[in-house]
């Protein structure tokens, strides 16, 4: 029944947002829509799609010809149901991550079963309960549900909206062991903003999880049903588009190449607005790589026992070092967050990182506003407002990962700090 | 003196006459129109019609050195001008030939040509060094084929495509100097020695409200089947004069241009001067020396008086001049059938809107086809087209959109209107502001940019405020008594100016020292996290300054 209530009222502020006389400016943000997902772009590329113009000839649009298919039709056919739409998508988001985290919660407690052993008798009562777990579940659901800024990503029509949705999709056939589902969602947004090929590797690791037996068998199987459904998107699309395939070079090129240098919340724009030219390819690798490959084997290796964190980490990193980031996809991972409940009293840098998001979303539209409406303040001070950002949510990452390591020592040594009788303290070596 | 004066006359005339029988044609034109209440209106046009087989390696009045580019880059029909300050059709009327703003360039190659934008970026290349215009920053970028806008104007072979063989380009931001007018006027055969040219001082013409140079080019019918064409190069001069700026509303050449007239050039084969006395009716003036003869042209139902004087090339100095009787302050204005204004809406330096406005002041409809120019950085979006607010309208005959692409394609489109008789019409498209590179960005870079005027072509159905020569002729003693069904006229709008917002360009290292770091701050963690495990370590131990070099050195050796 209080689920009902929070799914009622989620729903409710979206729809009556997008009615508002503010949904125009919300759409329209630097925060909310990005030149990739924004819905002033969808609409463009739709009309010309209309029109018989190509619109991957132009640079007006750079979703995936599924998604412009799509929302030709819907749009033809539905254009006043289209805000029905969206919240209906968003709150079906936040119904697949309620489920995606029970299966989480499973995995999780099958996990801490198997390593039972290695807790020391002293950490026996840091051991997570059910009940507590099964509690997460509903954190997620609000988080979800009532964190602004997903909210303000459904207002703002974007089409993170269903990017988000294929990803709990995907996420949610992973914790229930459904390897073609979870593949076919995960290919689909792959396809949409690249990105998330991020999460094959966690996802193989679910999968193989959650349906006991061959592991390595699992990972080939989860590997070639991504492939192939990855190729057959990209053909699907080829076909919409008549078979040409040079829409590849306005999605993935457009966002592997960085071209517009418009302002979002993310590190790119300002860098390759003041990049000497020689070195820009150069230093679109680097980030790319930092983005896509870079994190990826490490963090497995490091966390082979825990795919769940693997996610959330993998999540968030992509997030603030993809090239066009938005507040859509920070809300998405930030559902993530409560999943770690348990590791909140070892995070050192909590208050810091709330405030920092707290005065940043302030801050943001503020010094947005004086630079280009007031002409009173220039690049540098959104810029500022950008990296805080980025680093407020680096400091999470960092510090989830910091306790994930300091319960893990803790479980296994005791929460005794001391030897020999003198007081010591936890250090990396 | 007076001898070898009259020597070098002879020596002119005889060499004239064997010029004349090559068959090439050189003549000069001036025109002259007051335009009520304060500016005045003066068009040079030097026309030569090479009659011979045309080739590069010899020319006889034709300039050398651009004949040369038209054949070496199989030019059919050119273009250019260059242009400082605009042109107000609803006060002024229309010019002979106008034109935008800045730099213009226009050109169709010929069929035989297959790969015409290299040709095209040759021939803007070369045509830069020859009239000192950075026209070497036409590139793929700033380059259109208009596909209804333009058509030529001369002898061309009927192909169906024949637009693919077209390009177009506007710098609005080039500005028209001295530098640009010394090698214009080497094309004449006068040069400024002699002729009407000897009035283009360039002291002078620059300080007018309005000035234009321009050359074009095109090929005519020599024989009536037109199995024969031969080429024509007419150089014109549009300059207006602002009565505040020469401080009197009577003219005269020594007021306008700093010298007399030193009689016609010797090589040309007429030096005729025409000036516009229509307006005698209504603002009376007298001029002075009376003309040799008065003109009655009526055309389109337009009634217009011309007063005429032909120089010959033995006239000593002379200056034609005009001195007003009584000056009227009301002065009724009659608009002309069909004109247009351009501009910027929104605030702000994240979206706006480009308005155009086109009133259509004639008692039946009138077509028109209208070309939105939008630089690559300036990115209109098709959905948000209005036309007087509608989203659909049936004035819309036809449209061709071409989309643009960062950095490598301008956005084009064009739009076919039937403008309703007696109508107003409100073209609005909206666009969003980019974020340029910082080394795109022009010095001065708050100064604001320009985007090009769009053209607009229209048949007009009358001939009220036209000036124009007729389709077919070379002259402008052809335009009189030239009624026509159509009078097709090719205008620009205004150009206009935005804003893009800028970066901070002082601190590029700063940036990129900045943004590294907070990559960085994720990778040492990680790196951290990935690399080391968590030990146990005694605090409190406090290590001497001593102690800590000692270790130092002990981890070195080991």
């Amino acid at each position: 029944m209080g689920a009902v209530v929070k799914y009622v009222i989620a729903g409710l502020v979206r729809y009556w947002l997008i009615h508002t006389d503010f949904w125009h400016t919300l759409s329209n943000r630097v925060e909310i829509a990005t030149p990739l997902n924004s819905w002033k772009r969808l609409i463009e590329g739709v009309y010309l799609y209309d029109q018989n113009i190509n619109p991957y000839e132009g640079d007006a649009f750079h979703e995936s010809p599924i998604v412009l298919v799509i929302f030709h039709y819907l749009l033809k056919h539905v254009p006043y149901s289209l805000p029905f739409i969206f919240s209906a998508m968003d709150l079906l988001t936040a119904y697949l991550l309620y489920k995606t985290s029970r299966g989480f919660v499973r995995i999780f407690l099958n996990c801490q079963e198997k390593y039972l052993s290695d807790v020391s008798q002293e950490s026996k009562d840091m051991v997570m309960t059910e009940s507590q777990l099964k509690e997460t579940s509903e954190y997620v659901l609000s988080v979800y549900l009532f964190n602004p800024y997903s909210i303000l990503n459904c207002v703002g029509m974007t089409t993170t909206v269903l990017q988000n949705m294929l990803l709990a999709a995907a996420l949610c056939g992973a914790a229930h062991g459904y390897v073609i589902i979870s593949c076919a969602f995960l290919a689909f947004a792959t396809h949409q903003a690249l990105y998330p090929v991020l999460l094959i590797v966690p996802t193989a690791m679910i999968l193989a999880e959650v349906n006991k037996g061959c592991n390595k068998c699992s990972y080939i199987k989860t590997l070639l049903a991504f492939v192939l459904s990855w190729s057959f998107v990209v053909y699907i699309s080829a076909f919409i588009m008549d078979g040409s395939y040079n829409y590849v070079y306005n999605t993935y090129g457009f966002i592997l190449t960085v071209p517009d240098l418009k302002p979002n919340i993310g590190l790119f724009w300002y860098f390759f607005t003041e990049m000497f030219e020689h070195f820009r390819l150069l230093f679109v690798c680097a980030f790319q790589i930092n983005a896509l490959i870079l994190y990826i084997v490490p963090l497995t290796l490091r966390f082979k026992k825990e795919p769940i964190l693997l996610v959330t980490v993998l999540l968030a990193l992509s997030t603030v070092f993809r090239s066009y980031p938005c507040v859509g996809d920070v809300g998405f991972y930030m559902a993530f967050i409560p999943m770690w409940k348990h590791l909140f009293t070892f995070m050192q840098q909590k208050f810091i990182v709330a405030c920092a998001f707290i005065i940043t979303s302030a801050l943001g539209p503020t010094v947005w506003h004086l630079w280009i409406y007031s002409g009173s303040a220039n690049a540098n001070f959104f810029f500022g407002v950008t990296l805080s950002f980025a680093t407020a949510q680096i400091f999470l990452i960092t510090d989830l990962l910091f306790a994930y390591i300091k319960r893990e020592y803790t479980l296994k040594n005791g929460s005794s700090r001391t030897i020999d009788g003198k007081p010591a303290k936890l250090v990396l070596r | 003196m007076f001898n070898s004066k009259n020597f070098l006359f002879f020596i002119a005339v005889f060499i004239e006459t064997i010029f004349n029988a090559n068959g090439d044609l050189f003549n000069e034109e001036l025109f002259i129109k007051p335009l009520p209440p304060a500016h005045l209106y003066t068009y040079f046009q030097f026309t030569t019609l090479v009659n011979d087989n045309l080739s590069s390696e010899h020319t006889y009045l034709a300039p050398r050195s651009l004949v040369e580019v038209l054949t070496r880059f199989q030019v059919d029909e050119l273009h250019f001008t260059l242009t400082e300050g605009q042109w107000r059709h609803n006060h002024w009327g229309y010019p002979v030939l106008d034109a935008a703003p800045g730099a213009e360039l226009y050109a169709w190659f010929s069929s035989d040509v297959e790969n015409v934008d290299t040709q095209w970026k040759k021939l803007s290349s070369t045509l830069a060094g020859l009239f000192c215009a950075s026209l070497n920053f036409i590139e793929d970028f700033n380059t259109i084929t208009p596909q209804m806008a333009l058509q030529p104007t001369g002898a061309i072979p009927q192909n169906p495509n024949i637009t693919s063989q077209l390009r177009y380009a506007s710098l609005p931001r080039e500005i028209v100097c001295t530098e640009n007018l010394t090698p214009w006027k080497k094309l004449l055969p006068c040069e400024s020695s002699r002729g009407l040219s000897a009035l283009l001082n360039s002291r002078m013409i620059h300080n007018t409200n309005y000035h234009s140079i321009g050359v074009h080019t095109r090929k005519v019918c020599s024989s009536s089947d037109c199995s024969v064409v031969s080429l024509e190069i007419k150089q014109t001069v549009a300059l207006v004069y602002d009565s505040k700026i020469i401080r009197t509303t009577d003219w005269s050449f020594t007021k306008l241009f700093g010298q007399g007239l030193p009689g016609g050039c010797p090589l040309a084969s007429s030096s005729k001067v025409y000036v516009d006395i229509t307006t005698n009716d209504t603002q009376p003036f007298l001029l002075s020396p009376e003309p040799e003869k008065v003109l009655l042209s009526q055309r389109g139902g337009s009634e217009t008086k011309l007063a005429l004087y032909t120089i010959k090339p033995e006239n000593k100095m002379t200056t034609i001049g005009a001195k007003y009787i009584s000056k009227k302050d009301l002065v009724l204005m009659k608009l002309p059938p069909l004109y247009f204004n351009r501009y910027v809406l929104g605030y702000g330096k994240e979206f706006g809107g480009i308005v155009t406005e086109l009133t259509n002041t004639f008692w039946s409809s009138i077509d028109v086809v209208v070309l939105q120019n939008a630089p690559w950085w300036l990115p209109i979006q098709l959905s948000s087209l209005r036309i007087n607010g509608e989203a659909s309208s049936e004035m819309v005959l036809a449209r061709h959109y071409s989309p643009g692409r960062s950095r490598q394609k301008p956005y084009h489109l064009e739009l076919l209107l039937r403008l309703p008789p007696k109508s107003a019409t409100k073209i609005t498209i909206d666009f969003e502001f980019v974020f340029l590179k910082w080394q795109e960005y022009p010095p001065d870079a708050n100064h604001g940019f320009y985007v090009g005027s769009a053209i607009i072509t229209a048949n007009l159905p009358t001939a009220r405020n036209y000036t124009s020569l007729p389709g077919t002729a070379s002259l402008f003693e052809s335009s009189i008594n030239a009624s026509k069904p159509w009078y097709p006229a090719v205008f620009r709008t205004n150009g206009v100016m935005v804003s893009l917002p800028t970066p901070d360009f002082s601190m590029p290292y700063n940036v990129i020292c900045l943004a590294c770091t907070v990559v960085a701050l994720a990778f040492g963690p990680l790196h951290n996290i990935c690399t080391k495990e968590l030990v146990l370590k005694v605090v409190g131990s406090s290590v001497t300054l001593k102690q800590k070099i000692i270790n130092l050195f002990k981890k070195k050796k080991e």
